[in-house]
């Protein structure tokens, strides 16, 4: 269908607005909550917000480049930035830098970024095209593509980032589904993992263990690993209604929340804009995800439904777990909550994201 | 086609409805806990209600073989507070008044320095003072005008009975650093939590360490204990018993005063090590409590280096005492017989060098046992080229040379059997044969710690079995047996016996009983030669091997055969340990 491409007015002027919104303002709650993580004893929080704003006018840009480009010639080049980007994941375990004892960043020079975020749109882009090429309608099909996605997740898993391989995992599967495989191939699949986890306990690390165990029994040990928790739960739970006011949460200034402007960013939000404000971001969330799937059922390309349902996971896994966690009823894994978490590489990554669906939004408008 | 998109379409329409659903149940999490349970959390976190405590675990104590405790704990008391309540109103001024008060010198300018050093949140707790003793802190507490903001915690602290005597052994505690707390991540460590350094408190960590326990107290908004929330006690660590003779250790201590050295006495069979001296030593009792950087730094730039372990660091030449191993290769190699005889004239010609005798008169003829006796250099010059370096290296290693004995202690040197590849490396030179005749005598780059000498002594004093050399009673891998001939063993220790019967060695033999052994003095570029001596006791049915490295002592029948004849007979005649005790 070779057409007269739209210019960038044009398709600025055609985005789906109630996808955007919602976004916009969930960055804007997160310069509000990283600011006030740092106003208190751990410091920093001018610096982190300011950042973070930089960050979000890198991602402004690629979200602008990405759509002048158009969802289908990046689909078109799927396969060769997938295999880049396992070549990158693959240096990263090599020679990156150890933040936190974890090989995640790769440092170029002035910053540094986080291979394993660009990779979760790389998978997503090549299980689209893959799937729609051979349909997981037959086990051996299905294998292929779980083998073809697992070689990104394990070596994510290798980095070792954990937190990360399971976000791959979760957006493998959804794909996987999304894609129409028969029901029997995931649930076998799982069936077998269940069977797997008493084996696996034994090659999970000792402070992995301790989150869990934690997780279970947050009490079991409240100076170590089961602190957080704890601590987080009564920053969220003491938010009440109406929550303490900005600025006000005593949770966060006190250090008694670890990783405030990161992992724990929802619990400095709720502690501070209490059960009305975290309901305002569960509704965003909401929102934003009625307009994805909505995307998804309007195109009549198969390739961007997948992709859709690839990136919609990505954000629903992140989100659910960052938020669970917070109150405690998840172990606890360092994952960021999408857009309002600081951290440029997750945000400008699912920038990119949006830009590929807000791209397919485009397609659906064009006269047949 | 289209049947595959409505498909898609379908599964997109569930997704959507678990989506929902994900965002429903954490919606009604929030409810729960923000509208539900709202009180319980605004009452834990209002004025941060909740108290941490850690009770630091008791730690294992050490013991010698005869029960007698080389590491041992005291109890101390340490005066704790929460810089939440204790950081307004002079408080700390306060105290240190109330202190100075009591006899207690310190300043409140200290005192701070202290709490913003433990700093880590306001209700955590922080240790003000500490090493207050029990009588000073009932005199405290008695006082009405002590703030009851601060609160005793009752300590043990580490205490070395043995002090400089077993320093070496044990080493010490501190106070775990950061690089060491990254090392032991997972293994719940905080700052200010103490750890081993050196030595068997190091070595033995997590034996000895136990669990700390900690307890979770909510209080009430001025402090006071409301209830316990969650208390786990603490576990104590397991004691350790050592194969050390303390008595022995000090009759090493007493022979070695004066100068710089080692001493070593070891089990035959074991391996347990009986003595394991270095000297000079130093007390481990101020750094287990704490130096200043002025008296740490005294004590690394002291020139005689009393912080090194010699016995298990120092690294020596082994001299003549090499000569036994040298002999049994020669004779398992075939490279002579008993029988075989070298004349000694003084010297050797090696083409245009000249290599002598430590006798410049010569010793005459001499066969295997007379060499030995005598130490002839030529003798061994001879039967080491007849050899040649590849199978001297070989019966090295054999015996543990230019590797760690694995003893279980930190910070074991490996020696090296350095030969031509070592040469060729280190000073890009090829292995000339002058080299090999002076790796037959020990000299040249061979280099071996006291501790590998006494394992190469076992093995010969016990038919052949490499032992794995420890300390703690339960350590040690089981002896490996070498591949080597009793016929041949029992000619080198006939030899070893004539050197204390009737040759170098004979000042090692005037203690009441029969030692078999060897002497070396090794040449020493930097000074005086060092003196050596390595023998067995009884003769007949070996018990204990020892070593004595004496640093300038010249030469080792005089100074270091004496010592190892003295100790042995300490340890194998009751008699003798009466006399000394």
């Amino acid at each position: 269908m070779e057409e007269k491409r739209l210019s960038l007015r044009e398709k600025l002027a055609g985005l789906d607005k109630l996808q955007l919104l919602p976004v916009l303002f969930l960055f804007f709650l997160g310069i509000l909550s990283i600011y006030s993580a740092g106003a208190g004893a751990s410091g920093g929080g001018m610096k982190f917000a300011l950042r973070q704003l930089v960050w979000g006018g890198i991602s402004a840009a690629a979200f602008l480049f990405v759509l002048h480009t158009g969802y289908a010639r990046i689909l078109g080049a799927a396969y060769p930035i997938y295999m880049g980007t396992l070549a990158v994941l693959f240096s990263v375990m090599i020679l990156g830098l150890t933040v936190k004892g974890s090989q995640s960043w790769l440092s170029l020079g002035f910053l540094r970024f986080q291979p394993s975020e660009f990779g979760k749109v790389a998978l997503i882009l090549v299980m689209a095209k893959h799937l729609c090429r051979y349909p997981p309608l037959t086990a051996s099909s299905f294998l292929s593509a779980l083998g073809l996605a697992g070689a990104s997740g394990m070596l994510v898993l290798l980095q070792p980032d954990a937190g990360s391989a399971l976000v791959y995992g979760a957006i493998t599967i959804v794909v996987v589904v999304a894609a129409g495989t028969p029901w029997k191939y995931p649930l076998t699949l799982g069936g077998t993992a269940l069977l797997l986890i008493p084996f696996g306990w034994g090659v999970l690390k000792e402070y992995q263990k301790a989150r869990i165990l934690v997780f279970l029994d947050p009490w079991s040990d409240p100076l170590g690993a089961g602190y957080n928790v704890i601590q987080s739960r009564i920053a969220v739970g003491s938010g009440g209604l109406l929550g303490k006011g900005f600025l006000e949460g005593m949770q966060s200034k006190l250090r008694f929340l670890p990783e405030p402007h990161t992992d724990f960013i929802f619990s400095v939000f709720s502690e501070e804009f209490g059960f009305a404000g975290a309901i305002g971001v569960l509704v965003l969330f909401g929102l934003l995800f009625w307009r994805l799937i909505e995307t998804g059922m309007r195109t009549k390309d198969s390739r961007a439904k997948v992709l859709i349902a690839g990136v919609s996971a990505w954000i629903w896994f992140q989100t659910a777990e960052s938020i669970g966690m917070s109150m405690g009823l998840l172990p606890v894994t360092g994952l960021p909550l999408p857009f309002v978490s600081y951290g440029g590489s997750s945000l400008l990554s699912l920038s990119i994201a949006l830009a590929l669906v807000q791209s397919v939004y485009l397609s659906t408008l064009k006269s047949y | 086609m289209s049947d595959l998109r409505a498909l898609l379409d379908e599964r997109l329409k569930l997704w959507r409805w678990i989506i929902a659903a994900t965002l429903i149940l954490l919606g009604g999490g929030l409810y729960y806990f923000q509208i539900l349970h709202e009180d319980t959390y605004v009452r834990l976190a209002s004025g941060n209600r909740l108290r941490l405590i850690r009770f630091p675990p008791i730690r294992g104590e050490i013991y010698d073989r005869n029960g007698a405790p080389v590491a041992a704990n005291v109890t101390t008391f340490d005066i704790l507070g929460y810089p939440l309540d204790i950081e307004k109103n002079d408080m700390i001024e306060h105290l240190a008044a109330l202190l100075s008060r009591h006899g207690i010198p310190v300043t409140g300018e200290d005192l701070e320095k202290n709490v913003k050093k433990q700093y880590w949140a306001p209700y955590r707790v922080v240790r003000v003072v500490t090493n207050i003793t029990l009588a000073q802190m009932a005199d405290l507490v008695a006082d009405p005008e002590f703030p009851r903001q601060f609160f005793p915690l009752p300590v043990r602290r580490r205490t070395y009975p043995a002090g400089s005597l077993a320093s070496n052994i044990t080493g010490y505690v501190g106070e775990i650093s950061e690089s060491e707390m990254k090392l032991a991540a997972g293994k719940g460590y905080v700052g200010g939590d103490q750890t081993g350094k050196t030595g068997i408190e190091r070595q033995y960590e997590d034996i000895l360490r136990g669990t700390p326990g900690e307890e979770s107290v909510e209080v009430d908004s001025r402090g006071r204990r409301v209830k316990s929330i969650h208390i786990r006690p603490p576990e104590e660590g397991e004691d350790l018993h050592l194969t050390l003779d303390l008595g022995a250790q000090r009759l090493a201590a007493d022979l070695m005063k004066g100068y710089r050295g080692a001493l070593v006495v070891m089990d035959v069979t074991t391996g347990g090590l009986i003595v394991l001296y270095s000297s000079p030593s130093y007390d481990n009792n101020p750094l287990a409590w704490g130096v200043t950087p002025k008296e740490w730094n005294a004590l690394m730039a002291d020139p005689d280096k009393p912080m090194m372990d010699r016995s298990i660091g120092g690294q020596y030449p082994p001299a003549s005492t090499f000569k036994a191993l040298v002999a049994l290769a020669a004779l398992t190699e075939k490279a002579v017989t008993p029988s075989t005889t070298f004349y000694c004239s003084g010297e050797f010609r090696l083409g245009r060098r000249v290599f002598r005798c430590w006798r410049r008169s010569g010793h005459g003829t001499m066969n295997l046992l007379t060499a030995l006796q005598n130490s002839c250099d030529v003798y061994f010059y001879q039967a080491g080229l007849k050899l040649g370096i590849t199978k001297l290296m070989k019966w090295a290693e054999l015996f543990g040379l230019g590797s760690a004995t694995g003893v279980d202690l930190p910070g074991e040197s490996s020696g090296t059997t350095a030969g031509p590849e070592w040469k060729k490396a280190r000073i890009k030179e090829a292995w000339y044969l002058g080299d090999t005749v002076n790796y037959s005598i020990g000299q040249g780059f061979l280099l071996t710690t006291p501790i590998q000498l006494a394992r190469l002594y076992a093995a010969l004093a016990n038919g052949g079995m490499l032992v794995t050399p420890h300390l703690s009673s339960g350590g040690g891998e089981p002896p490996k047996k070498l591949d080597v001939s009793g016929k041949d063993l029992d000619i080198v220790r006939k030899g070893l016996d004539y050197v204390v019967r009737r040759g170098t060695g004979r000042q090692a033999g005037s203690f009441g009983i029969t030692v078999a052994g060897k002497t070396g003095t090794a040449q020493n570029s930097h000074g005086d030669d060092h003196a050596l001596f390595a023998g067995y006791a009884p003769m007949d049915d070996p018990k204990y091997v020892a070593v004595a490295i004496i640093e300038g002592g010249l030469h080792g029948s005089s100074v270091a055969s004496p010592m190892v004849g003295e100790i042995l007979s300490y340890l194998l005649l009751p008699e003798s340990r009466a006399k000394t005790q």
